[in-house]
């Protein structure tokens, strides 16, 4: 058993709230410890400016600019970065459009190389949204110029590459960097203070726990003339096992993580499966049912689905031995009775509200800055690595339909992709595996 | 008046408290300048006569480094702060200051005290630690990186010396050595023919290297030893009648010597990735795979030469005995269980091949400890911890067991080709006699035999028996994945081949 990492870190709204934890004595049953409620603010501190880089100009890196904006005052986007032109032209319009945020020419870079010269130009804080396949490579790039760092999730798609984030997060650590990882449920107020209750008892101890994220079809590119396989490979990235770690470890990380959050420890143990159903590019599966074993014979049935048509849910449950609850905002007794709610600022109209009063993608960044600008640094990247790594194991089990353990992750050498990245082929086996031969 | 006395007594008392206080305060001052004064390096180099201690630690990377900064003795062998380190600094005291009057520094066995066994029962790691507070530096490399994470995992099963041995004293490694006779013969063309089962001297095709490979006849014998064996364990029995061919086996274990043919001929490093591929097609010499380049030191800074072999892992001897059948023509591969234990009884039923019992030679148990145990007979016969200097040796001297054998209970222990399984003897019939028997047909670990310059006579009992251990053999190896063919954590276990007689 290898189930050393610090325990601690695993409890907290990451270490924003880290430091409202105490443990408190009392007798047995009831409350058992307390911590500190978190207490959100709605928009971050002033403060001096923060320039900040985006390397990665999709959707989402867009997106994550925006909430950066959203922020707070005195928040800037001062450069981009793209492997592609047209992805940083979109992205630049965008920020101007909504935000008029102007972004200059000169710091606008594209290519592979990219993001050493977004680093380079004069920010504070780096933005990492690329496929997470670069994660690792530029999260130790981004430390190595002592820059803090809001980077999305999964923080890399092979046990090789969520070492390095594991070794880049200690650095950053020892350098007083602030890094958020773009866990956001982490940052979303029903969540922690749900997480709050049940880590105080509430549902006495979790004996076993469940997460999907079964959802519809993701978006898929097909390939058009004149793109190289690399350019296609990379506009269509969802798709690919090498950019994109498969949608287990994509997308389905989220839910692992909460239930990671909430049982305060990882598993030890995957056995899993997975299929190819109705994807119609890359080399990926599109459903994943995994079982999750922990060191104390807990288990944990993890399933994610990206096929159209089906019933969805993207929710976690947690079973404890006096409760339960969905881990977002209620708790239940043993015949399923809501004891516990989480309560909703109003609507404006003065009905009942159901929605949290900041969204958690701009809270996240507004937990960022705010650690920044009161120099109260917490770095989540080795959590997220951690369940990264998480789901890793579940793929690899489905993968190869073999019993897969953290030791054999943690001390895998499988590194996927190419050595080198070009425009041009991409020297790689591209096929969907086929479970229990071998390949 | 009464207030008088009151007050009186109120300024006597005072000046007591200002003379206590001020006695205090140089007692304190002395304790400390006694702790001071006696924590110097000069201090400490006034009772550690010895050349090692300070002129490898001049040489080590604590003070022979960049950033011109010393670490000094008390630094590394003390623990930090607080009580502990009060204690620990008055336990080394004592033992050393008995070491100074009753003790010969010359009697002492440095190179083993330089050991990494030996080394952590006198270097803390919360004085490592203590400095080294950040474990990713910004310089790290990939490998340190790996590695740390690798500690993170297993806090409480590594120190910081399973790895960074060499940092607080530095010890020149040997390198290869090859000896002189070796080096001035010819280049062997070809294999040695065989056309009868005689005793013959094999050697290897474009080296210089041979070596002698000893006809084992035929035979039966009782496998195990009975309940009466003074330190019997359970697994040694029932004693079971076993067939046995005929076989060569090497009179020696396998040479540093022989081995690093095998390692200059198969070694990875220095191929392309085309030759690999090649090799990978062709069923050649070639073909067989061959060990990485080392991790650590597995000579131990010994020597190598005609020491054993060691520190290789099972797999990487499986793979020599491969790769020596395709140079030679003949098969050669490790003993089975049964195979070995024939060859080292030689037709004898005892304990050990040689006069005595283990309870005259061991040297375990209190008696033992005051008035030391006899080697005579023994020792003529065996490497072992009584006379090794607890290292391997040249095996020269070593009388041979009656099939003309070297070393079979001592020197390293041995692999088998067998799987190991306790309750191995109790599956086989106990009525009739189980022919050329190869062990369990699957398992974990593998047989290991016979004892090693580490063990105690009762341990090297022929039909003592063993095993690999895969896990902790390897457990401060920090690369991803662990090797496959160096062990990083046992240093006495090497073997020997035997040649089929068909």
């Amino acid at each position: 058993m290898s189930n050393n990492f610090d325990r601690r870190k695993f409890i907290g709204v990451s270490a924003v709230a880290a430091a409202g934890i105490m443990v408190g004595c009392s007798n047995k049953g009831g409350k058992t410890r307390t911590m500190e409620s978190v207490k959100f603010i709605d928009q971050a501190p002033e403060g001096k400016e923060l320039k900040a880089g985006l390397i990665g100009c999709g959707g989402r890196g867009t997106g994550a600019a925006i909430n950066f904006l959203e922020a707070g005052h005195n928040l800037k986007i001062h450069a981009l970065g793209d492997v592609f032109q047209d992805r940083i032209d979109d992205c630049k319009n965008k920020l101007k459009e909504e935000k008029q945020a102007i972004v200059p020419e000169e710091n606008c870079f594209a290519g592979f190389d990219a993001f050493e010269k977004v680093i380079d130009s004069g920010v504070d804080v780096i933005i990492l949204a690329t496929p997470p396949h670069f994660r690792p490579e530029h999260f130790a790039a981004a430390v190595k110029a002592r820059k803090h760092v809001f980077m999305e999730k999964p923080v890399a798609v092979d046990p090789v590459g969520a070492r390095s984030i594991i070794a880049s997060s200690k650095k950053a650590e020892a350098l007083g960097l602030v890094v958020g990882t773009g866990t956001q449920r982490r940052h979303q107020r029903d969540y922690v203070a749900t997480f709050k209750e049940i880590y105080e008892g509430s549902i006495g101890e979790i004996v076993s726990a469940n997460c999907y994220w079964n959802g519809s079809q993701l978006w898929y590119r097909t390939h058009k003339r004149g793109w190289s396989e690399m350019e296609y490979m990379i506009r269509d990235w969802v798709n690919w096992q090498w950019l994109s770690g498969d949608h287990i470890v994509e997308q389905h990380v989220h839910n692992i993580d909460v239930i990671n959050w909430f049982t305060e420890k990882h598993p030890t143990k995957a056995v899993g499966f997975g299929s190819r159903q109705r994807r119609v590019t890359g080399d990926q599966f599109d459903n994943f049912s995994i079982d999750f074993e922990y060191d104390n014979g807990m288990h944990v049935h993890s399933m994610c689905r990206q096929i159209d048509g089906c019933v969805n849910n993207v929710s976690e449950f947690v079973m404890g031995t006096e409760g339960s609850s969905n881990c977002r905002n209620e708790i239940y007794d043993h015949k399923n009775k809501v004891i516990w709610k989480y309560k909703y600022p109003q609507k404006e109209d003065g009905t009942a509200g159901d929605g949290v009063k900041v969204s958690p993608y701009v809270q996240e960044h507004i937990d960022l800055v705010k650690a920044i600008r009161e120099n109260n640094p917490y770095v989540e990247a080795e959590n997220t690595a951690i369940s990264t790594l998480c789901a890793i194991m579940g793929r690899m089990s489905a993968y190869t339909g073999k019993e897969v353990t953290w030791d054999e992750v943690m001390n895998s050498d499988l590194k996927l992709g190419p050595d080198k990245y070009a425009l041009g082929k991409v020297d790689i086996p591209k096929s969907v595996p086929v479970p229990g031969t071998g390949k | 008046m009464g207030k008088q006395k009151i007050q009186k007594k109120r300024s006597k008392l005072f000046n007591l408290y200002i003379i206590s206080f001020f006695f205090g305060m140089i007692f304190l001052f002395l304790i400390n300048v006694g702790l001071e004064s006696t924590s110097t390096n000069e201090f400490c180099e006034s009772c550690h006569v010895h050349p090692q201690a300070t002129q490898s630690w001049k040489q080590g990377a604590h003070v022979y480094n960049q950033s011109g900064v010393t670490v000094n003795c008390v630094d590394c062998h003390l623990p930090p702060d607080g009580i502990a380190r009060l204690t620990a600094k008055a336990s080394t005291g004592l033992r050393d200051v008995y070491g100074y009057f009753f003790m010969d520094s010359s009697d002492f066995n440095w190179e083993q005290k330089s050991l990494r066994e030996s080394a952590i029962h006198h270097v803390y790691k919360s004085a490592c630690l203590n400095c080294h507070q950040n474990l990713f530096p910004p310089m790290l490399s990939k490998k340190g990186e790996d590695a740390h994470i690798y500690y993170d995992q297993k806090p409480d099963e590594l120190r910081c010396i399973s790895c960074h041995l060499q940092t607080g004293h530095y010890h020149e490694m040997k390198e290869i050595e090859i000896d002189e006779q070796t080096m001035n013969k010819e280049i062997y063309k070809s294999a040695a023919v065989v056309d009868s089962f005689t005793s013959f001297t094999e050697t290897i095709p474009d080296s210089k290297i041979d070596f002698k490979m000893i006809a084992i006849p035929s035979g039966t014998f009782k496998m195990g030893s009975p309940e009466e064996e003074e330190y019997r364990k359970e697994n040694e029995g029932p004693q079971v009648a076993v067939q046995i061919a005929n076989f060569w086996m090497g009179e020696t274990e396998v040479t540093w010597d022989e081995f690093l043919v095998y390692l200059k001929e198969t070694g990875k490093e220095g191929r392309t990735e085309d030759q690999l591929k090649d090799i990978e097609k062709n069923n050649n010499v070639d073909g067989i795979s061959g060990p990485t380049p080392f991790y650590g030191n597995p000579g131990q800074g010994w020597g190598k030469g005609k020491r054993p072999a060691i520190t290789m892992t099972h797999n990487a001897a499986k793979k020599y005995c491969e790769w020596l059948s395709l140079k030679t023509g003949k098969k050669y591969r490790l003993p089975t269980e049964a195979e070995w234990e024939y060859a080292c009884r030689a037709n004898t039923e005892g304990a050990y091949f040689f006069n005595g019992e283990p309870s005259d030679y061991t040297a375990r148990g209190f008696w033992k400890n005051i008035f030391g145990v006899d080697t005579t007979t023994i020792s003529g016969y065996v490497v072992y911890d009584q006379n090794s200097y607890n290292k391997t040796a040249h095996t020269d001297h070593i009388k041979k067991n009656p099939f003309g054998l070297k070393n079979m209970l001592g020197n390293v222990r041995e692999f088998c080709s067998d799987y190991f399984n306790d309750g191995v003897y109790s599956n086989y019939s106990a009525d009739t006699q189980v022919i050329n028997p190869t062990g369990p047909v699957a398992g974990k670990e593998f047989v290991v035999r016979g004892g090693s310059f580490k063990s105690d006579a009762s341990e090297l009992r022929c039909a003592a028996r063993d095993h690999t251990r895969q896990v902790s053999w390897l457990l401060t190896d920090p690369q991803i994945p662990k090797s496959i063919w160096w062990y990083s954590d046992c240093n006495d276990v090497g073997f020997r081949v035997v040649c089929e007689a068909n």
